[in-house]
């Protein structure tokens, strides 16, 4: 939290839809930029790419894409930076970058596959991710 | 005083030819000894990436882009009229593009390339391509 207080600072709104558009360009910038940083701290030469680390971050963004309301912008855009921030200083360990960025959020979840046969969609969902 | 600062900036992009006879009279007299010192490459990579090899490793990174049909991949291709690229698609090119050359493309320069001739000129021209 601390690093977070320290290296985050809340820009003002984004007056326009536009201005919210060109912040999300810089951030995905950035965090391409701090890529070889992140590389290096967590070891990552032996898993991963630097395009295969452009790419998630774009579909990380991507994600988002249908969201038009400035400050949900600004928002989503606060908690990207804050977690761009958190990996490059280190904040994290080796495992969470892997686990979040290169196997991915699917990955994880995969080898669940046959063992929620015949459970209720409810629990299918639950197990899948705890998000929904 | 300015005359004098703007000697060696001019005499730093001046390139003498070394015909014989041009060699002959930098050989014989100091002025010119002194251009050719001034005119040394200032680092020891001085090869300047040739505009065939820009060219071939522009294409290269385009092409190792998920998004992008390598066959489609030619220099005068448009990012996102013949390679279906959108907006953010662009930006992640374009820093592959820093990546591979070693470069920081200031946000101005950056939003303008939107096509392969825009991003080989710009490579081709930017003195610390790597």
């Amino acid at each position: 939290m601390a690093f977070t207080m320290r290296a985050v600072k809340v820009p003002p709104n984004s007056a326009s839809l536009e201005e919210a558009r060109h912040r999300v360009f810089d951030f995905f910038k950035q965090a391409c930029r701090s890529i070889p940083t992140v590389m290096e701290i967590y070891n990552l030469d032996d898993v991963v790419t630097p395009s295969q680390l452009r790419s998630t971050i774009a579909k990380e963004i991507r994600k988002n894409q249908n969201i038009t309301n400035p400050k949900v912008i600004d928002m989503l855009l606060f908690k990207g930076m804050e977690e761009l921030n958190n990996i490059v200083e280190h904040a994290k360990q080796r495992h969470h970058v892997i686990g979040q960025y290169v196997i991915g959020q699917e990955g994880l979840v995969q080898e669940l596959g046959s063992k929620d046969q015949g459970s209720s969609d409810f629990l299918k969902k639950f197990y899948s991710s705890n998000y929904f | 005083m300015a005359a004098a600062a703007l000697r060696p900036a001019i005499l730093r992009r001046i390139r003498l030819s070394p015909s014989p006879p041009l060699a002959l009279a930098a050989a014989a007299s100091q002025p010119h000894a002194l251009a050719r010192w001034l005119a040394r490459p200032m680092s020891s990579h001085d090869a300047h990436l040739t505009r065939e090899e820009v060219v071939d490793r522009v294409l290269d990174v385009l092409k190792s882009h998920p998004k992008v049909d390598p066959s489609k991949v030619t220099p005068e291709a448009h990012f996102e009229k013949d390679l279906g690229l959108d907006s953010l698609d662009t930006v992640e090119v374009v820093m592959a593009i820093e990546e591979e050359f070693k470069l920081e493309i200031p946000d101005k320069e950056a939003d303008k390339i939107d096509s392969l001739p825009l991003a080989i000129e710009y490579v081709a021209n930017h003195p610390m391509a790597g």
